[in-house]
């Protein structure tokens, strides 16, 4: 194996692409890879290769294709005579790819300015609308292998955006006015045990209150706002309990003031400040998380590639006709819509590896299309005249026409996205700890203030006096650091999360997954991979040993890819990835015929070409060689059944009865023939995760009721769902009925945690307590998770339910110690001896101990695994899991069980 | 020195932090907080092109 220059992806040496470009020899994985390294060395910009720290190997993008830059083009604006683009870029890890970025944007001519954030890898480029192009700009960003993604401001984001802001002014007072005051409250403080002056102390105390008001008034506005709300409905919310607290301080010292007694100021500052750190600590961690998703999501079709009418009335017979014809293809003339002025009857034009925009009919051309993500089936269905497609699915290879048969609201995609925005509305949502710990607790301390007056009063004391007594008891009770109980838990929790690979969208996820009962799966994409696989090879005849009659495993495999590797049907595509672990060069194949929809046939020669009549040696294990006047070779013909009959070889009982079970169970089979007999079965099939039987088991371990939900067939699923271990399965969900099917189970009190990737779990995404979504997923399925798994690693779902119970445990402990000190002096306040020193050290004590102990949930364990999608670490994978990737009956090399995985994201092109 | 200079003197020095920290937010220092350490770093500065453009 070999390892590539640039992405650093681990490959066979046989597909090695090499370069020498200053003087060093370089070898890639493949030409993107190469060109990639090209136009960073062409730039003068190898010291990025010094200076990066990649933990995921391969590109993000792929380099050759063109970028779709219909899904920019409305953030462009336009400012100083010069366009200005917010966009984020996928694929960034390490701060040598901001570096690398900004480089190579700015050497671009035109390019006036640009800067990639960090934190957020949001780049903000100027351009010279003369010199320089949006398209321009983006394909320099996919040419050096990342991904350029939109960056559409909603309303929401926007005032989100405000918000923090505005949080981040009234932090950053209450900071500075507070930590003025703690100078003033020491004097005073010291005063109380020393003696002081009695008009500097009238003074310390005037500056106090000065710098006491803008806290409360200014920086403490949102709980002012908030708690009103909260008491016009009656409710006790959080900030009912620090506006409380708080304002009684602050309304106790100035009476206190007029009194010549003691004052607490900094008591009353504090609760405001703190609280207030732990709201922007929330928001800050929010708007990262979900800048992160908008940057993993792929992207819906915003743009259609409409033929323009040939006459006034195109005909569909003539239409299909005229692109018949690669020539006429061309010619024709097509051009990029929005998807808002698309009508129906309008012909679109898809071309390979695009999602197809609408729903419509096929008129003219051939392909295959992936609708898991809309049905949950995982065997790319082909599409020919006639057949429906619908907008949202990926077109796999073979570009086509067809008619639109729907637009806007009333598309399949629509419908899932409202089915999506009704399941918001009935989301079970769980109030927050530490709001239902101060729901019960602000009226108990009313009560009891209340109940110190009266007792006051009774002990004959002035009304007045009484009257403070029982406001001192609500100032010592309002617990401070109750504002920063949850909040920093959950920052901390979040970071570790992110650590991980786990996106959390919002703060009380923790506690949710914390609660759940059962765990919903997805099956096509989330349990399996989701593209099919060589997952077993049965040979005819059957092979006892190495010796014998009859082919070796990897013989057939290799024969079988030669055969393929000329086709683009997805199963061939399967066997191809399958044969490219093989050791030694591929065999070239001649005389290549495809019968569409039946099989494949070619003739095969040995690895060196070039030399047909060498003998064959690797291959001349038989004496069926089929020759004509170049030489000898192998017939192989890999198809279906009625393909292999059709060319009248013999298919054997046994290979029947060995067929059908795995047929019935979801499989494809494929038959094999060389030299005219029956050499093998073919099964592929959309194989379970490597690591999918682990991360059940280990989800089982921790109390979880399992349960899969998938669109697809009966068979498939309760195939898929033995292999991984689960006992319940629904099959032919729809994505409503997805939806129904939680509902139900939570209907039973459960509380649900669902992981999913496709748009068909979207609505149940969100109908669920959590929903989970596999990273790569569309944008839509991210928007509707609560969390988004950045590594496509399932084992990511038990470790996110362990921190989420760590996190959970953390914020009882700290709503509990935050009250604690607090609760234990209400007594001293009682008796009326209450001192700003025993409310200061209460406040002290339970800020440390909750900042402390919340700090024990980053401490946790280490994350298990470093890199996700090479599958390195995957060797680690237990043998039964092994096993199962291997899938092979008779395969006596070792294959490993990551080369099938690699993503090779840029071998697309190929 | 009497003792009102020196409160005088430290409220000021509040007052004139905290007119700092309301610029340092107003000119957007908060919103990439892990670029600067990187781009210390870096030993191409006179490249104007990555310089934030003035505000108008």
């Amino acid at each position: 194996m070999l390892r590539c220059d640039h992405c650093l992806l681990e490959f066979p040496e046989r597909e090695a692409v090499r370069d020498e470009l200053t003087g060093a020899s370089k070898v890639f994985c493949c030409t993107g890879c190469r060109g990639v390294h090209r136009l960073i060395t062409e730039e003068g910009l190898e010291g990025f290769y010094a200076g990066r720290r990649w933990d995921e190997v391969g590109l993000a993008a792929d380099p050759d294709r063109p970028v779709d830059a219909a899904a920019f083009r409305e953030s462009v604006r336009e400012v100083d005579g010069l366009k200005e683009l917010d966009v984020y870029i996928d694929g960034i890890r390490c701060a040598s790819c901001v570096w690398l970025n900004e480089r190579l944007l700015a050497k671009l001519p035109g390019v006036r300015f640009a800067r990639v954030n960090y934190a957020t890898h949001r780049a903000r480029v100027r351009w010279e609308p003369g010199s320089a192009t949006l398209e321009g700009v983006l394909s320099r960003i996919r040419s050096a292998g990342y991904e350029p993604k939109p960056y559409t401001e909603t309303e929401r984001q926007r005032a989100q955006d405000a918000e923090t802001k505005d949080l981040l002014v009234r932090l950053g007072t209450a900071f500075f006015l507070a930590s003025q005051l703690m100078i003033y409250s020491a004097a005073l403080y010291a005063g109380y045990f020393q003696g002081i002056d009695p008009g500097l102390r009238r003074l310390m105390e005037f500056i106090a209150l000065g710098l006491t008001l803008p806290v409360f008034f200014y920086s403490g506005a949102p709980f002012l706002r908030s708690s009103a709300r909260g008491l016009r409905a009656l409710r006790f919310n959080m900030d009912v309990l620090i506006v409380l607290g708080s304002g009684a301080a602050l309304a106790y010292s100035v009476y206190q003031m007029l009194r010549g007694g003691e004052v607490y100021f900094d008591t009353a500052a504090m609760i405001i400040t703190l609280v207030l750190a732990g709201r922007y600590v929330e928001a800050r961690a929010k708007g990262r998380a979900s800048e992160a998703v908008a940057r993993l999501g792929g992207l819906l079709p915003r743009e259609a590639r409409v033929v323009a009418a040939a006459g006034p009335s195109p005909d569909p017979g003539s239409t299909s006709s005229s692109h018949s014809t690669p020539s006429s293809t061309a010619t024709a003339v097509t051009r990029m819509v929005p998807l808002v002025s698309v009508q129906p009857g309008d012909l679109v034009e898809v071309v390979p590896g695009e999602r197809i925009p609408l729903d419509g009919v096929v008129v003219s051309g051939e392909s295959e299309v992936d609708e898991a993500i809309l049905t949950g089936e995982a065997r790319p269905v082909a599409k020919a005249a006639g057949a429906e497609v619908i907008g949202g699915t990926m077109n796999l290879h073979g570009a086509f026409t067809f008619r639109v048969a729907r637009t806007g609201d009333a598309t399949v995609l629509s419908g899932i996205i409202r089915a999506v925005e009704e399941a918001q509305e009935h989301k079970p949502r769980i109030q927050a700890l530490a709001d239902r710990v101060t729901g019960a607790f602000v009226p108990a301390v009313l009560a009891l203030a209340l109940a110190t007056l009266v007792f006051h009063l009774a002990r004959g004391a002035p009304a007045h006096e009484a009257l403070m007594t029982g406001v001192a008891v609500v100032v010592i009770a309002c617990p401070c650091s109750l504002g920063l109980a949850t909040p920093i838990a959950v920052l901390l929790a979040t970071g570790a999360a992110t650590a991980r690979g786990l996106l959390v969208k919002s703060a009380d996820v923790f506690e949710n997954v914390a609660r759940a009962t059962d765990v919903v799966l997805d099956k096509t994409g989330t349990l399996t991979r989701g593209r099919p696989m060589l997952r077993e090879v049965v040979l005819f005849p059957p092979r006892a040993d190495g010796a014998g009659a009859g082919w070796s495993r990897d013989e057939v495999v290799a024969l079988a890819a030669a055969v393929e590797r000329r086709s683009e049907h997805s199963l061939g595509r399967a066997i191809v990835e399958a044969s490219r672990l093989l050791p030694g060069p591929d065999r070239a194949a001649r005389a290549f015929r495809a019968v569409p929809g039946r099989g494949v046939s070619a003739e095969v020669f040995a690895p060196d070409a070039g030399a047909p009549d060498a003998g064959a040696p690797t291959l001349a294990a038989t004496g069926e060689t089929a020759t004509d006047e170049a030489g000898t070779g192998f017939r192989v013909a890999v198809g279906n059944r009625a393909f292999l009959s059709e060319l009248r070889v013999l298919v054997p009982e046994a290979a029947v009865r060995a067929a059908s079970p795995r047929e019935a169970e979801g499989d494809t089979v494929v038959y094999m023939a060389v030299g005219g007999e029956l050499a093998a079965l073919l099964v592929v099939s959309d194989m379970l995760r490597d690591e999918a039987k682990d991360a059940v088991a280990e989800l089982r371990a921790l109390g979880l009721r399992l349960a899969i939900v998938s669109g697809d067939g009966p068979a498939t699923t309760a195939a898929v769902a033995a292999r991984a271990g689960v006992e319940r399965a629904v099959a032919d969900a729809t994505p409503v009925s997805k939806e129904r099917e939680l509902a139900h189970i939570q209907g039973t009190g459960a509380r649900v945690l669902m992981v999913g990737d496709g748009i068909n779990d979207a609505p149940a995404l969100t109908r669920a307590s959590v929903g989970v979504a596999m990273g790569r997923g569309t944008d839509v399925t991210m928007e509707s998770a609560d969390v988004v798994l950045v590594r496509d690693d399932l084992r990511l779902v038990p470790e996110l339910v362990r921190l989420s119970r760590r996190t959970h445990r953390v914020i009882r402990q700290n709503v509990f110690w935050a009250f604690f000190y607090n609760v234990v002096a209400i007594p001293v306040a009682v008796a009326g001896l209450l001192h700003p020193i025993v409310a200061a050290a209460a406040m002290a004590a339970s800020s440390f101990f909750v900042v402390g102990n919340s700090l024990r949930i980053g401490a946790g364990r280490k994350p298990l695994l470093r890199t996700p999608w090479n599958g390195r670490e995957r060797a680690t994978a237990p043998p039964s899991s092994r096993d199962e990737a291997r899938g092979n009956v008779a395969g006596e090399d070792p294959m490993p069980p990551d080369g099938a995985e690699r993503p090779a994201p840029c071998r697309v092109s190929k | 020195m009497n003792l009102g200079f020196l409160i005088a003197l430290s409220l000021a020095l509040g007052v004139a932090a905290w007119l700092f920290f309301l610029w340092s937010v107003k000119s957007g220092q908060y919103e990439d907080p892990e670029g600067p350490k990187y781009r210390m770093m870096d030993d191409e500065d006179d490249d104007e092109k990555r310089q934030p453009p003035s505000r108008s």
